[in-house]
């Protein structure tokens, strides 16, 4: 018995300290991006700031333009989801109540295609933009990333479950395809949609290699490239560094804690499928 | 019956469209780069000098040895503490969701973000990390700068960035054991071990093997933690090189995407052999 307790007290104790050193970062970003410079270098380091040096915020916004890299952040990564979300939609409707010649063709293709890794195609990509003449606009950090075979096939699993009888009875009453996408489809699985929708929404946020390479300007910059070529700039400052970091980290932070529990399903779901 | 609803094709023409231009030229036209000399806006054919050119170059080969290194190592120790964690919040917490939900955070947050964040931590000077290995007495080396540690910097901070992924999927894969196999084996009072390595384990096998392919396939694409630990280098003097890096020098600053194409071939080729041999060895371990 008493070996048994031992080994609970044992596993609280494990899981204590990997709790800690996966919470410990995000917790420390946000207390140095409020110290002083002093407080960031000194040893002992410090953990908890004398006083909130809130003008270390004000400063970030005065040496880069954070407020575009924000605009354009949330422009770019809204687009990528409304419009990738729209197509996977259309195409895994296609793919689950319609019949056609070809089907089983364009499901191999575009499963095989999954497991190609981006970084393999991206600088080809890179070119193709480039020869449209895109480099350093919105149409070009978005094209790319306009429809998406992985949410369509989490889409095509989502449609899947949904009967077939609901389709053949809606084509009966009259209803056209159309009419049954956004009148049945989208209502019975907004959940899956909205999940969809985050998850994009989140790793469009995130998203750093694409933009590297096809923005310069700094006023084409997204959020995470801003914030990289801020911490070059900004050097040893590295209160300024944390609260710029602060700054990206923080929004999505605050949407996935809101939202945790689809965010967690969505990931499961998607992908154990796979 | 219908059988050929020729409609679905223009449900599935944007996706068509997109995947033909954005995803299944570019890997033929990286294909066809890789056997071409010249800069971008003047390529011509030059048979395999591309591939000869990166074989001899002793930074390709530190680029892959790196990128090899990392998957070896990172990969089965940040599944086996994943797996070991996930078991923990599964059988013997009362909050999971709460656990689940800190363990996840890394998973949604920009790893340039959480680099500085470790950039900061890792300072050999001032860094909390070194304060709290000289405090307890051992050796506290220079993370960051000593080109002999860049490598094991670079495996620390892709086990913790594991973890996030593979713990909530381990979490929905426990959940989804049958509950009376435990209930069963009580009744014949079978130890916790027992439990572990006969019934959880093998139950676990197909997600496991899943998660080998997916933390490989990323460990392997390994760039941005890179990047941001280093604060858009490789590492002093580019010992902490992948091969994403490489192919990225060599594509945008040294402006030869010739070479860059014929090792984003090789990554691939590696890649999917990787993937490959994987599928087998678990079918062995699922089959024994």
């Amino acid at each position: 018995m008493k070996r048994i307790r031992l080994g609970v007290l044992f596993s609280y104790i494990i899981l204590f300290i990997f709790a800690v050193i996966t919470v410990f970062p995000f917790i420390y970003m946000i207390l140095g991006g409020l110290m002083s410079f002093q407080e960031t270098t000194s040893i002992p380091p410090t953990l908890i700031p004398h006083h909130f040096e809130w003008s270390n915020y004000a400063t970030v916004f005065a040496r880069a333009p954070f407020g575009r890299y924000f605009f354009n952040t949330v422009l770019t990564a809204s687009v990528t989801t409304i419009v990738s979300l729209f197509n996977s939609l259309l195409g895994a409707f296609a793919m689950v109540n319609l019949r056609f010649k070809g089907k089983g063709l364009i499901q191999l293709v575009l499963l095989s295609l999954l497991m190609v890794p981006g970084e393999a195609i991206i600088f080809t990509n890179y070119n193709t933009i480039a020869h449209m003449g895109l480099l350093n606009t919105y149409v070009g950090l978005v094209l790319p990333f306009l429809t998406s075979i992985f949410y369509m096939y989490y889409l095509q699993s989502y449609f899947g479950s949904i009967s077939d009888t609901i389709y053949k009875a809606a084509m009966i009453d009259g209803a056209s395809d159309w009419d049954y996408i956004w009148k049945i489809l989208v209502p019975m699985s907004k959940g899956g949609l909205f999940t969809v929708g985050l998850l994009s929404f989140i790793s469009g946020w995130n998203s750093f290699l694409w933009p590297l390479l096809v923005t310069n300007e700094d006023t084409m910059r997204l959020l995470n490239n801003g914030l990289s070529a801020f911490a070059s700039d900004a050097g040893s400052e590295t209160q300024l560094q944390l609260a710029a970091a602060t700054l990206t980290v923080l929004p999505i932070l605050i949407l996935y804690l809101i939202f945790r529990k689809q965010i967690i399903k969505g990931v499961v779901r998607n992908d154990l499928k796979g | 019956m219908k059988t050929n609803q020729k409609k679905a094709w223009l449900f599935l023409a944007p996706t068509i469209i997109f995947v033909t231009l954005f995803s299944i030229y570019p890997i033929l036209r990286a294909f066809g780069m890789s056997f071409q000399g010249g800069s971008l806006i003047d390529l011509h054919w030059n048979g395999f000098s591309n591939y000869q050119y990166i074989f001899n170059d002793p930074e390709f080969w530190l680029a892959i040895k790196n990128t090899v290194l990392y998957a070896v190592i990172s990969v089965p120790v940040g599944l086996a503490i994943s797996i070991m964690l996930a078991w923990i919040i599964f059988d013997k917490v009362k909050h999971k969701s709460f656990f689940e939900t800190t363990f996840f955070m890394p998973y949604v947050t920009s790893t340039i973000a959480i680099g500085i964040v470790f950039r900061y931590i890792f300072n050999g000077d001032y860094g909390m990390l070194n304060f709290l290995l000289r405090s307890l007495h051992l050796p506290a080396p220079d993370w960051i700068d000593d080109p002999a540690m860049s490598l094991t910097t670079i495996i620390i901070f892709g086990i913790w960035s594991s973890l996030a992924f593979n713990i909530v999927i381990l979490m929905g894969a426990l959940r989804n054991i049958d509950p009376n196999f435990y209930t069963i084996a009580d009744m014949y009072g079978a130890s916790g071990r027992d439990k572990f390595w006969r019934i959880t384990m093998p139950e676990l096998v197909p997600t496991i093997a899943f998660l080998l392919t997916m933390n490989v396939i990323g460990a392997f694409k390994i760039y941005t933690s890179v990047y941001a630990l280093f604060n858009g280098q490789a590492g002093v003097g580019n010992s902490g090189t992948t091969a994403v890096f490489y192919i990225y020098n060599k594509f945008q600053i040294v402006g030869t995407p010739g070479v860059a194409m014929a090792a984003t071939v090789i990554l691939f080729l590696i890649i999917l052999f990787a993937t490959f041999l994987q599928r087998k060895m678990m079918k062995k371990v699922g089959e024994n």
